[in-house]
């Protein structure tokens, strides 16, 4: 599987195969239900993955972008009545402007002054989104006309989960490909690299502060293209998109395989998803389960699952750039506590 | 609009604040660990001293006696499952780790205690003092009176005592505290269980102002992360007079400018203060102070 | 009587890297051993892992033990509690703290072991007590391990494992605090010192020790020592003699 072309037809093969995926499990509306939502759900983690995996921090925005998305979406839609695909493009720019503010704002905050300060930006959105009038209140948007994405005379159109199918899967494939030619780009090593030895990065002359900013910004941009896609699918948006539910099932997603595995945040998020539509315990009994399997995971192996299968622990662990000096591996990886810092 | 009474309602509220935040200020200090949790161990603390005394009739003070105790009971299970994270400064993880937790609590508090919203009465909220043109419970006075009493022995206990100087230890560098001849985990025991017993005494005496609902973890305590933050992380007396300040803040701003939005300005106050001083947030530099 | 420390098959590793193999040391009551090498050669490793202590997470098999008692498999704090006590390179004392806080908050000596008090360390070092309310954050290099020394005495050590006391020290300084250190020894503490000023060591210690990439490669009495060519060529060099 080293040969290029070997993994790119097995890529594709894997693609057809997760397309079909619906069908080889019956078909039902269930079925379509759940992989709607976990394509869905697993592409607004990609958004939060690349932050946390690639630039080591804990982004508690990314609810707001994915909101971001879905409203931009309802707006453009239900009260000017633009097309889909301006929908979209106003999705993107709206996340894009709400994260620059933020990426600006957060440039000099490093790990809890970062986690608290997007905190503090998420409730503010949600408090601006639950009482300005503009963006529905506290009621939110309703009457989000089925997605319509015709070009010329090609019609492309979905209502139920059966026909958005396609469309939630194009997005997660075309999510995968992004963040896949994300890890292997210029950017994307030089944000691992601002991550694991700062002082390093500096002295190779990269910007840190602009790099996280690029960084956060992509991020916002594909958690808000699955806000919009949630948005039509949904046909409705409200002030519950900023519910804590989500964002821990984002950071569970992304932890519950193993960080910087590409298929890690898609196969959590299936996990925990299928585990709500075919084994639901109820509203509190799936808090529970979720709680417990991130704590779980977190306390008995923080490296996520991936890390009990010795073949793919190999594997991730030539993932990320050799460390010279094996007393500091695990110091590396994550921002050393102060008293240490002083030292160096 | 009486200025006066919104004063008393802003230092009432602003000690509500500080006593909420006092647990985690301390745990945020000494273990530099952000409890999202913080909120359902507040919902907890609450709908146990709820439970106390819808089914068992106890009076409210033995309630909260009931819900210090299980709050501290709580803490320690948060220990016995975070002291790897802790011991290793696991800092991204731990704070992942919290939020599951808090997760996992309010899902099992829904399935407990059920979806609707219940009354913590306190005997002290019917009670009121009427002093010229302002006016405050009982339970008002017992809350600012209690915040001041906790804020004063835990300060004291830092800086006077040798256990205090035993978390003060920890938080500057856990590995130099075992050369100490210290078991750094049961310190870390003392300040988790210290964290839970707080959080969950101050439930008990903020919480009979609302109906509680299980769901209410997060919006209860968002103030709680403006208090730490701004008090200067870890710091005892700046968590008191940050909260303090917040209070009279939210009271001030929802009587003149807008009940609404009081939150976002609080949060956009605490956004400002961060880009405008970021060296602020350096953390455990303040500790304790 | 068995020997104060004695150290066998002991090896140290972080992650797959092999740090320390030393098949035997020993260290008699009432010495001063000293053990020497060049930067990154293991000799901070070594006495750490007589502690049990590090701020890394090595892996460490062998035997280690204190007057005969094996002290495996026990953790940093226990070993303190048997007087076996380390001060660290560079961080021995808590800079939030104050001078005398270092030395009051310190756990109780284990029974039969007296305890230096905190006026006996204020006797010892007379500086301290002039700056008993600062902060240790506020006190110089020396001064800092100068506390660091009294905060150890504090616990009555068996065993005082002293991790380069004299880093970043100015020569008149080192030469101080070490001869205070023979001093102690003389009234019967046993101590192991990690050294890279050569010089300096040679001036104090009873027995010298050289490691090399993490192996014990000679060792003996200091006088013979210092004639070992292997010392004489790479430490004390044309300044010998």
């Amino acid at each position: 599987m080293t040969h290029p072309l070997a993994r790119l037809a097995f890529a594709g093969v894997l693609a057809v195969l997760g397309f079909l995926l619906p069908r080889l499990l019956g078909g039902s509306s269930l079925v379509y239900d759940t992989l709607v939502a976990i394509a869905i759900f697993s592409a607004m983690s990609y958004g939060l993955d690349v932050i946390l995996s690639d630039l080591g921090e804990i982004s508690l925005v990314h609810t707001a972008f994915f909101a971001t998305g879905a409203y931009a979406a309802a707006i453009l839609t239900v009260t000017y009545g633009f097309s889909a695909w301006t929908a979209l493009a106003g999705a993107v720019l709206a996340a894009l402007a709400l994260a620059l503010v933020l990426g600006v704002i957060t440039l000099r905050t490093r790990e809890f002054a970062f986690s608290l300060v997007t905190y503090a930006a998420a409730v503010v959105c949600m408090n601006v989104a639950s009482n300005w009038d503009f963006l529905g209140g506290s009621d939110g948007i309703v009457g989000i006309p089925p997605l319509d994405l015709s070009i010329g005379g090609i019609e492309l159109t979905a209502g139920r989960s059966a026909e958005f199918w396609p469309f939630a899967y194009l997005l997660l494939l075309l999510t995968l490909y992004v963040v896949h030619r994300f890890r292997r780009s210029r950017l994307g090593q030089a944000a691992l690299m601002v991550h694991m030895n700062p002082r390093l990065a500096t002295m190779c002359g990269l910007d840190g502060n602009r790099i996280r900013l690029q960084v956060f910004l992509l991020s916002a941009v594909i958690s808000a293209a699955a806000g919009w896609l949630y948005a039509f699918q949904r046909a409705y948006v409200g002030t519950d998109l900023f519910d804590t539910y989500f964002l821990v099932l984002m950071l569970t997603g992304v932890i519950l395989a193993g960080r910087r595995i590409l298929l890690g945040p898609l196969l959590g998020t299936a996990l925990l998803l299928s585990q709500k539509s075919f084994a639901s315990l109820g509203a509190y009994g799936d808090k529970l389960v979720l709680g417990v399997v991130l704590v779980g995971v977190l306390c008995l192996c923080p490296k996520g699952l991936a890390s009990l299968w010795p073949r793919r622990r190999a594997a991730a662990v030539t993932d990320a750039p050799a460390n010279t000096n094996p007393a500091n591996t695990n110091k590396a990886r994550f921002p050393s506590p102060v008293w240490e810092r002083g030292q160096g | 609009m009486n200025v006066a009474q919104q004063l008393v309602n802003g230092i009432v509220i602003g000690h509500a604040y500080a006593l909420v935040a006092v647990g985690w200020t301390l745990l945020l200090g000494a273990a530099r660990l952000v409890n999202f949790g913080h909120g359902q161990m507040y919902m907890i603390g609450a709908f146990v001293a709820w439970w106390v005394m819808a089914a068992t009739g106890l009076p409210y003070w033995l309630a909260v006696v009931a819900a210090v105790l299980l709050g501290a009971a709580l803490g320690a299970v948060m220990q016995r499952l975070f002291l790897r994270l802790t011991l290793s400064q696991d800092l991204v993880n731990l704070m992942i780790v919290t939020l599951g937790f808090g997760q996992a609590l309010e899902g099992a508090a829904g399935l407990a205690f059920g979806p609707k919203p219940q009354t913590l009465a306190s005997p002290f909220q019917e009670m009121s003092v009427h002093l010229g043109p302002v006016w405050f419970t009982v339970q008002d006075a017992i809350l600012v009176g209690a915040t001041i009493l906790v804020f004063a022995l835990l300060y004291l206990a830092l800086h006077r005592s040798w256990l205090g100087a035993a978390v003060r230890m920890v938080a500057e560098d856990p590995r130099l505290t075992a050369l100490g001849g210290f078991k750094v985990s049961r310190i870390y025991m003392g300040i988790f269980a210290f964290e839970g017993a707080a959080v969950a005494f101050a439930a008990a005496l903020v919480a009979p102002r609302t109906p509680i609902l299980t769901s209410m973890g997060f919006d209860q305590v968002v103030m709680t992360f403006v208090v730490v933050v701004l008090g200067g992380i870890g710091s005892v007396l700046g968590s008191y007079v940050a909260g303090l300040g917040i209070g009279l803040f939210t009271a001030l701003f929802g009587a003149l400018v807008s009940p609404a939005y009081t939150t976002a300005a609080v949060f956009a106050l605490l956004i400002a203060a961060m880009v405008l001083r970021p060296g602020q947030l350096a953390a455990s530099g303040s500790f304790a102070r | 009587m068995s020997a104060r420390l004695e150290i066998a098959d002991l090896r140290v590793a972080y992650g797959r890297a092999e740090a320390v193999a030393v098949d035997r040391l020993v260290v008699e009551p009432g010495t001063l051993s000293g053990i020497i090498g060049a930067n990154g050669a293991g000799k901070s490793t070594l006495i750490n892992a007589v502690a049990n202590w590090s701020r890394a997470e090595p892996r460490v098999a062998g035997s280690v033990r204190l007057d005969g008692e094996e002290l495996t498999g026990l953790s940093a704090e226990a070993r303190v509690a048997r007087g076996v006590q380390l001060v660290p390179e560079g961080r021995g004392v808590f800079l939030g703290l104050s001078v005398e806080e270092n030395l009051t908050a310190v756990a109780s000596a284990g029974s039969g072991r007296r305890a230096w008090s905190v006026a006996d360390v204020y006797a010892l070092f007379p500086r301290l007590r002039e700056r008993r309310a600062n902060l240790a954050g506020s006190l110089s290099g020396g001064e800092r391990q100068m506390l660091a020394v009294g905060r150890a005495l504090r616990m009555a050590p068996k065993l005082l494992l002293l991790d380069e006391p004299s880093i970043g020290l100015a020569p008149l300084l080192v030469s101080t605090l070490l001869s205070t250190i023979r001093d102690l020894v003389d009234d019967g503490l046993t101590v192991l010192l990690v050294e890279q000023n050569v010089h300096a060591a040679a001036e104090v210690t009873d027995v010298l020790h050289l490691i090399e990439r993490g192996r014990l490669v000679a060792g003996g009495p200091v006088a013979v020592m210092r004639d070992d060519p292997r010392i004489v060529e790479a430490y004390l060099g044309a300044n010998h003699g």
